[in-house]
């Protein structure tokens, strides 16, 4: 006989807490997202690519998932250093960089949004800047980029964090007394031990961009074909009650993501085999 | 008196003062430009036109109701989550089935849903045009384009963060203090509120913190189904978005600045608690 699907247990409260969480998770999540793939059902898979065979839908989602990725690989390297320096070194205003870090987590994304603009726009204090260097940030894929950059910026850090906490520093000697360089060790001994977490924070980072909303429509100018993200579309849809269009760029947003969620859970099964877990 | 003795020494295991500098400085450097400098700029515009100005901004009707409704949407939402957080800790760290990784996978799934793509759910499933929606409308109950949708919005992106807290926290602790309770004769309630509330009572603050945080600032998820009703619908940063779209800088700024506020003082009990109570905290370990 197979498992039994519950274990008797002498622990109290198993239907209160077990009903409590299956309701809740059922209303909440599991019937609007059910919700949104039975219109897509009903749609049908041709109406559905036809919506989102457009130049303009193309070039949205292009976009979207694009930036997001240059994103996370910048908060992937940019993390990891910043885990390490908050780890390892220790220099005045360390603790106040520390916090710093999880603002992104705690100030509201529209805050986000106005902020980043007025400072990148080409009037403001860093966008002028780069007026006067020739660049322009805010109102173009740059500030996209910025704004995705922002949102995702704690991910890496936090994961990557408590493993350097970790290393032992025996590791390290040991590599340098067989001969090699700080910067061999650094390369094939530790690197190596943060890649799994890393890649974690990489994962959330890049889930967290492609559907972030907030943050990036004040800064991206929303030009068509070229600052449009995906998000924004289905917003532009349901403004104008088209409900299918707007579930069917839905359905495609969120196929896309859980296919690279699962890509990169696949990646990192892979890494933890070769190097082993850390 | 040799050469030798007037090179520093340095252990093998550390990088180089001038390597130490360029992190140190590109790790201020990056900060300033993403985290610093946006959470100047939001004091700074609030405060262009003065004191006078930006208090005249927040005593504005418009801006007194959405940060009423705010405060009820997280006083509603918070607490909701928060329970369902206990609950489903409980669940999964008190009793074995199978299905409990995908379970666990389900409670996460808003993390990697869009907001906007959230909110178009909700609209899909309560708006007037389906079903269900239709009938509630019909009834009088109209959950889109009202409170209970921006309230089931808010739950759905803030949906995980307690539970997440509480789950390998609860694994930690295992179950045995609580069995110990159990075999002296405590009742249910009585274990959950002697035994294991105890234990777990920082890592609930921590979790409901960061809950009542995204609550109070979720835009995407919010915009899409509140309907924008100044005075009605409006939440706090959806009357940012629409001072900002006016022009209306100083009020949509001091608006902001309010929230800013709130960031700050919700990162500041953070890490009072990660301070003091890290051995209680799920956050402080390994994921």
């Amino acid at each position: 006989m197979g498992k039994p699907l519950i274990h008797r247990s002498p622990m109290p409260g198993l239907g209160l807490s077990m009903g409590v969480t299956l309701t809740m998770l059922s209303l909440v999540v599991l019937l609007p997202i059910g919700a949104l793939l039975w219109k897509g059902a009903s749609f049908g898979v041709g109406n559905i690519w036809d919506t989102i065979n457009r130049e303009r839908v193309w070039a949205a989602l292009f976009l979207s998932f694009r930036l997001s990725l240059f994103a996370a690989l910048f908060n992937l390297v940019f993390g990891v250093m910043l885990a390490w320096v908050l780890v390892r070194y220790r220099f005045p205003g360390r603790r106040i960089l520390d916090a710093a870090v999880d603002l992104p987590f705690a100030l509201p994304t529209a805050v986000a949004g106005i902020a980043l603009t007025a400072l990148y726009a080409p009037n403001g204090a860093f966008g002028s800047i780069a007026k006067e260097l020739g660049a322009k940030i805010a109102y173009t894929q740059w500030g996209i980029f910025i704004a995705l950059i922002f949102v995702g910026l704690p991910f890496v850090t936090r994961t990557v964090q408590p493993v350097v906490e970790e290393i032992e520093r025996e590791v390290e000697e040991a590599s340098a007394t067989l001969g090699a360089s700080r910067g061999h060790t650094i390369r094939w001994v530790i690197l190596p031990m943060l890649a799994p977490a890393a890649l974690t924070g990489f994962a959330l980072s890049l889930a967290r961009a492609v559907g972030e909303y907030g943050s990036v429509i004040f800064i991206a100018g929303n030009i068509p074909l070229k600052t449009e993200i995906a998000p924004l579309l289905i917003v532009i849809q349901l403004e104008e009650f088209n409900y299918d269009a707007a579930a069917a760029i839905g359905i495609a947003m969120l196929l896309i993501s859980f296919a690279m969620l699962l890509v990169i859970n696949l990646i990192q099964v892979f890494s933890r085999r070769r190097i082993g877990y850390v | 008196m040799s050469d030798a003795r007037l090179i520093p020494f340095r252990p093998a295991t550390e990088e180089t003062p001038t390597t130490r500098l360029v992190l140190i400085g590109l790790a201020i450097g990056g900060l300033g430009l993403l985290v610093f400098g946006p959470l100047l700029i939001v004091f700074a515009e609030a405060l262009a036109q003065g004191w006078g100005a930006a208090i005249a901004a927040l005593s504005n009707p418009d801006a007194a109701s959405a940060m009423r409704l705010t405060l009820i949407i997280a006083a509603i939402a918070v607490p909701l989550n928060a329970a369902f957080g206990i609950a489903a800790a409980w669940f999964i760290t008190k009793f074995d089935f199978r299905g409990k990784a995908f379970l666990i996978t389900l409670i996460d799934l808003p993390f990697s849903v869009s907001p906007v793509v959230a909110g178009l759910c909700i609209i899909l499933m309560f708006g007037s045009n389906s079903l269900l929606g239709g009938w509630l409308v019909a009834s009088g109950y109209p959950i889109v384009f009202a409170l209970p949708g921006i309230i089931l919005a808010t739950m759905f992106v803030t949906f995980p963060f307690v539970a997440r807290e509480l789950i390998p926290v609860m694994i930690e602790q295992g179950r045995a203090e609580e069995e110990a309770a159990l075999t002296l004769g405590a009742s249910g309630w009585r274990v959950f509120a002697t035994v294991t509330l105890p234990n777990i009572r920082w890592a609930l603050l921590y979790g409901v913190l960061l809950s009542n945080a995204r609550a109070m600032g979720e835009f995407g998820a919010v915009a899409v189904v509140s309907g924008k009703i100044r005075g009605q619908t409006a939440t706090m940063p959806i009357t940012i978005e629409m001072l900002y779209n006016e022009y209306l800088s100083v009020a949509a700024f001091s608006l902001a600045a309010v929230l800013t506020l709130l960031a700050l003082l919700t990162l500041l009990l953070k890490t009072a608690l990660e301070l003091r109570h890290a051995d209680q905290l799920a956050a402080a370990r390994r994921p």
